[in-house]
């Protein structure tokens, strides 16, 4: 049994009609920012979701730990409903910005305490300093940390505040919207390291939300790809990574910078990622992509791949034959 | 020849503890043509470098301590009066920002802002200028330009109001972009797109550029030569594929290994241990030395280490290592 199973998830943002449109009757409009999303993460593993800004990447990963309801479909979180943050914090999440989402009037050892004490009651308060401690050591941070506000922290310190902070609820799952990406690459290494280690050590269950394509090779396990809203492809990570089978992730792959060579010759795909208001009945991608041709203005279901993935596109059977 | 010269600039930056000097004795060269970058991590001293040359510090209380500027054919741009310098900005040298939105005018038409400029600095009519700004905007393949003439900044995507930015620093054909993490704001493959375009328009028009960026894939991509800046200081430069590939200084083989596309799933990333040093009191000796695995007691005295040959080194590549100095000497 999946620990966390996206199923048939869907999530439609109302737009703000104004006193006009109410008067002359307009229809609301929605953003339709996740569309009938389908993923099972499992005990254990390391799942990246990948895509561009406005995939709906981070609209899910709220959704999946209860901090915005679905507009269709459900959440079950351990084989039960997710209805709402769980109670026992057993998902945690870590945000993208640790400055933010740290009290800034709080000692980083306060912060802690509060939340060992808010999930796990049955400990003896003089027993929360020990643990806060014990969960400083585990992400690599000086005991004298607990003395100090967020604001004397560098930002590689604050993220590991943040997780440690995570920790505190003594989770079974992770869920980390973009947690390197307001760091110097130098840095970056040290949260990764972090976040891998606690996969490898304590089995945490880990969904990892990144636009860095070569951060998710290095980390995860299984990824699926995020366009407008719909998975298109999910995959073992070293086999999306080896064969890429939807042309949005080729392309995706294609543009990754690469410090070992320079620009390929080869030509970019155009475009941006449309308005996402736009009403597509077939493949979201088509628009942009090189193969596209008329039976992709089709509904595309996902395509089990021989690699045991699946892709939403309809050529990717015959690519392969 | 050089078309740009930066020697020995110090800029100094004023804060309530103390005078930082974002800037240290840094110097380097821009050949005609040619796409240099700047790479470094935040507070490096890359963005206050090329700022420097056209003194752009937005309302900072900064200050050129020291150094020369020689743009060929306009002198010392360090020395030269504020009016004097307006005129070289856009018309000799245009700086392209990280965040397209806030360059731009959110009241005014694209098409009006891109006349603006060329108005700006020689003669033309409204409708030769129109005329221009949509050639312009063609040229950085923007589609469907003349509906886009009279579209307003906030309705397009971030990717296309970067070409118009590119489009009004390519206006007035200057000799020398610089583009200050021009990318970093866009998705990857509209980046791709982007420093696809930068690297042809500059190509055709014989243009060169300073790519300023953290990430040193985008050097790797578009670059001919690069120098990579540490706590306000060059530490390594030379040829894009001499320094990535045969990296000299500490600094920059730390940072290359810390980067997750470099290694293989199953070993540890090395992370570089400790932060970047203060730059109101800098440490004596190489500033990179509290946090370098190689670091000798001779490293952290004196002043700090120039620029030198690496030893059976590439033509052009220097870094500024003394341990590299002295296997030199050995050898």
């Amino acid at each position: 049994m999946p620990l966390l199973d996206f199923q048939k998830v869907e999530r439609r943002f109302p737009v703000k009609r104004s006193f006009g449109d109410l008067l002359a009757n307009r229809k609301q409009i929605y953003l339709h920012a996740v569309r009938g999303v389908d993923l099972a993460v499992h005990q254990g593993e390391i799942l990246g979701i990948v895509g561009e800004s406005g995939c709906g990447k981070s609209t899910l990963a709220r959704i999946g730990i209860g901090l915005q309801p679905s507009d269709g479909g459900q959440v079950l979180f351990d084989g039960r409903p997710l209805e709402g943050p769980d109670r026992e914090g057993r998902l945690q999440m870590v945000f993208q910005d640790p400055y933010s989402s740290l009290n800034p009037r709080m000692t980083i050892g306060a912060q802690l305490e509060e939340v060992v004490a808010r999930y796990r009651p049955q400990m003896p308060r003089a027993d929360r300093q020990v643990e806060v401690q014990r969960i400083l050591a585990e992400v690599s941070l000086v005991p004298e940390t607990a003395l100090k506000f967020p604001h004397a922290l560098s930002g590689g310190q604050r993220q590991r505040v943040s997780i440690g902070r995570a920790l505190c609820a003594d989770p079974q799952m992770l869920i980390a919207d973009e947690p390197v990406s307001a760091l110097d690459a130098s840095v970056q290494a040290q949260i990764i390291n972090l976040l891998k280690g606690l996969n490898r050590d304590k089995g945490l269950t880990i969904v990892f939300i990144s636009h860095d394509m070569n951060v998710v090779r290095y980390l995860c396990d299984r990824v699926a790809v995020m366009y407008l809203g719909e998975i298109v492809e999910l995959q073992e990570c070293a086999s999306l990574f080896a064969a890429p089978r939807h042309p949005y992730t080729q392309a995706l792959i294609e543009a990754v910078p690469d410090v070992r060579r320079p620009q390929s010759l080869r030509e970019p795909i155009t475009g941006e990622i449309p308005d996402p208001f736009a009403v597509l009945p077939g493949c979201r991608f088509a628009p942009r992509c090189p193969l596209a041709e008329a039976a992709c203005q089709a509904p595309q279901p996902m395509q089990p791949l021989d690699t045991g993935g699946l892709a939403r596109c309809w050529k990717t059977a015959r690519l392969l034959a | 020849m050089s078309l740009l010269s930066v020697r020995d600039l110090i800029t100094e930056f004023e804060s309530p503890s103390g005078t930082a000097r974002a800037v240290d004795g840094v110097s380097f060269d821009v050949k005609p043509g040619e796409i240099f970058g700047i790479v470094g991590e935040s507070g490096c001293g890359k963005s206050a470098t090329c700022r420097s040359i056209l003194r752009l510090f937005g309302g900072a209380s900064a200050r050129i301590a020291n150094g020369r500027i020689t743009l060929e054919g306009a002198g010392d741009l360090a020395q030269m009066r504020e009016r004097d310098l307006a005129q070289v900005r856009g018309r000799d040298v245009a700086f392209i920002f990280q965040d397209p939105l806030s360059a731009l005018n959110p009241t005014m038409r694209i098409g009006k802002q891109i006349g603006e400029v060329i108005r700006r600095h020689r003669k033309a009519s409204r409708a030769e200028a129109r005329a221009a700004a949509l050639q312009l905007l063609r040229d950085v393949h923007v589609t469907s330009p003349e509906r886009r003439l009279d579209a307003y900044p906030h309705e397009l995507s971030g990717g296309l109001r970067q070409r118009v930015v590119i489009a009004m620093a390519l206006a007035l054909r200057p000799r020398l972009i610089i583009a200050d993490e021009p990318t970093t704001a866009l998705d990857v493959t509209v980046q791709d797109q982007i420093l696809r375009l930068l690297k042809e328009r500059c190509d055709s028009l014989g243009t060169s550029i300073i790519l300023v960026t953290h990430d040193l894939g985008v050097v790797s991509q578009i670059c001919d030569r690069m120098a990579v800046m540490y706590a306000g200081r060059v530490v390594e430069t030379g040829a894009v594929r001499d320094v990535l590939d045969a990296p000299s200084h500490p600094y920059t083989r730390a940072l290359l290994a810390a980067l997750p596309g470099q290694v293989s799933r199953d070993s540890q990333l090395i992370p570089i241990k400790g932060a970047p040093p203060s730059l109101i009191d800098p440490p004596a000796g190489c500033r990179f030395a509290p946090r370098c695995t190689f670091a000798q007691p001779q490293c952290t005295i004196g002043t700090a280490p120039g620029l030198h040959p690496r030893p059976a080194a590439a033509e052009g590549h220097f870094d500024a290592c003394i341990l590299n100095e002295v296997s030199h000497a050995a050898a």
